[in-house]
């Protein structure tokens, strides 16, 4: 078997997405939803409920009592929260699989990931981008679930990557691309295909590294995600054995009209966010 | 013996001999130790961004954020435990940038001048440092020699 070969056979055997996320934000697409039929699939799964429950009586929200339904929760949290929660913790599940090869530290691409959808809801409410909140959110997060399925095959590949990135020429998503024939990103679009996901997200996930690629209708959704991750990665958030070998697309600054001294502006609000997120998500953000 | 970490946007100061400080991942931030040797007090700061002239309010809640503020703190502090100015040992880390040709994503470069700019101002002198590249560092001070060691992405363990 080739190597795509055998990484298209770990792809097949991913686990899929939780059902019981995909179901709720099935539901909670219909303009009309209704709580009660969003309480039925959620409740169907424990850990689900434990966590809604947990981060409506959190600190953040600072609940004068103390809500225990599950019903009285999603009413207060409202569809976007609810969204990301739901999200976040599939996500997590999915990047903290056990991996060598690409990975310093265990949590590493899942702080990444949620970085970097915290940097690219940061770019979408500052510079007020017309992007879908959640498309954008989803993406964002799930950006390098390519890296996941790659890290275990990439082992004995590794310092061929390594000593193309060491010229100092080659990103590592470059690297990869020249020593393997793809790369994560590739990858992480076929498990975004594999999932059902919409086209937006496949194909953001698909070109994070090169923009320009992407299919027009899905051009600017790509970009914010490509620029939220050199910007997470530029300041230092969950990057593995890539260090800092990732293009930073100057041209995408000038194309979204973004000033050195807003890129400042925006690592701070990001942190900010970031502190928030991660006391909420149960993540040491730091 | 106790691991102490420093976050992003945060700074520790010690004087148990047993304290290692720790700050992970250092891109684009800069890692700022100083150490008294004769006193054994040491301190670390983890900032991210130059200037806090950019919003003033956030500042004075995040000193550490910032080189203008974060900087002078860390001083203050370790002062505060009986560090002295003269015997101040400065080492410097981080610094970062990622691939880009025109310079526009380099606040690492920001962050790294500006810390110059204030130590020649204030006749510092930096006595080691691990600057720039496409790197990424995690920094860790022993409080009890003023070690420094740097885990580097692609280079592993070096002192410093
Ligand atoms: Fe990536
Ligand atoms: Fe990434």
């Amino acid at each position: 078997m080739s190597l795509m070969e055998e990484i298209i056979t770990a792809v097949d055997e991913m686990p899929p997405f939780p059902q019981v996320v995909q179901r709720a934000m099935r539901a909670l697409a219909e303009p009309d939803y209704e709580v009660a039929g969003l309480v039925d699939i959620l409740k169907v799964d424990q850990s689900i409920t434990a966590n809604i429950l947990k981060l409506c009586n959190s600190a953040y929200f600072g609940l004068p009592r103390k809500v225990s339904s599950l019903k009285e929760a999603v009413v207060y949290l409202g569809a976007n929260q609810l969204r990301q929660l739901l999200l976040s913790g599939a996500a997590s599940k999915i990047y903290e699989k056990p991996s060598s090869g690409y990975t310093v530290f265990a949590d590493e691409l899942w702080r990444h990931a949620l970085a970097t959808a915290v940097m690219a809801q940061v770019l979408r409410q500052h510079l007020r981008f017309k992007i879908d909140e959640n498309t954008l959110f989803t993406a964002a997060l799930l950006h390098d679930v390519g890296k996941v399925v790659l890290s275990a095959f990439v082992i004995d590949k590794y310092r061929a990557i390594e000593q193309l990135v060491e010229t100092g020429e080659s990103s590592f998503q470059e690297a990869e691309r020249q020593t393997l024939g793809f790369d994560h990103a590739e990858i992480g679009g076929k498990i975004a295909e594999k999932w059902e996901f919409p086209d937006a997200i496949i194909t953001a996930i698909s070109f994070h590294h090169e923009p320009a690629r992407a299919a027009k209708e899905f051009r600017l959704l790509t970009e914010i995600v490509a620029l939220a991750n050199s910007l997470t990665v530029m300041v230092g958030y969950g990057t593995g054995v890539d260090g800092l070998a990732c293009r930073g697309h100057d041209l995408l600054l000038k194309k979204l009209k973004i000033e050195a001294r807003d890129l400042e502006k925006l690592v701070l609000l990001f942190q900010l966010e970031m502190v928030k997120t991660c006391e909420d998500a149960g993540v040491d953000g730091g | 013996m106790s691991l102490v970490t420093v976050g992003i946007a945060d700074l520790k100061v010690s004087k148990d001999p047993g304290d290692t400080l720790v700050t992970y991942s250092l891109g684009s931030c800069i890692g700022l130790a100083i150490y008294d040797p004769v006193v054994k007090v040491g301190g670390l700061l983890h900032y991210m961004l130059p200037d806090s002239s950019i919003n003033k309010d956030k500042a004075a809640k995040n000193p550490a954020m910032f080189a203008n503020k974060g900087i002078p703190l860390l001083f203050k502090e370790c002062y505060s435990l009986g560090a002295d100015k003269k015997r101040m040992i400065i080492k410097v880390a981080g610094g970062s940038q990622i691939m880009d040709d025109a310079g526009t994503f380099n606040i690492g470069k920001r962050n790294y001048a500006i810390l110059r700019k204030m130590f020649w101002k204030n006749n510092v002198m930096i006595d080691n440092e691990d600057i720039g590249g496409n790197c990424n560092r995690t920094m860790y001070m022993e409080i009890g020699d003023g070690k420094i060691n740097l885990k580097i992405s692609k280079k592993g363990m070096v002192e410093l």
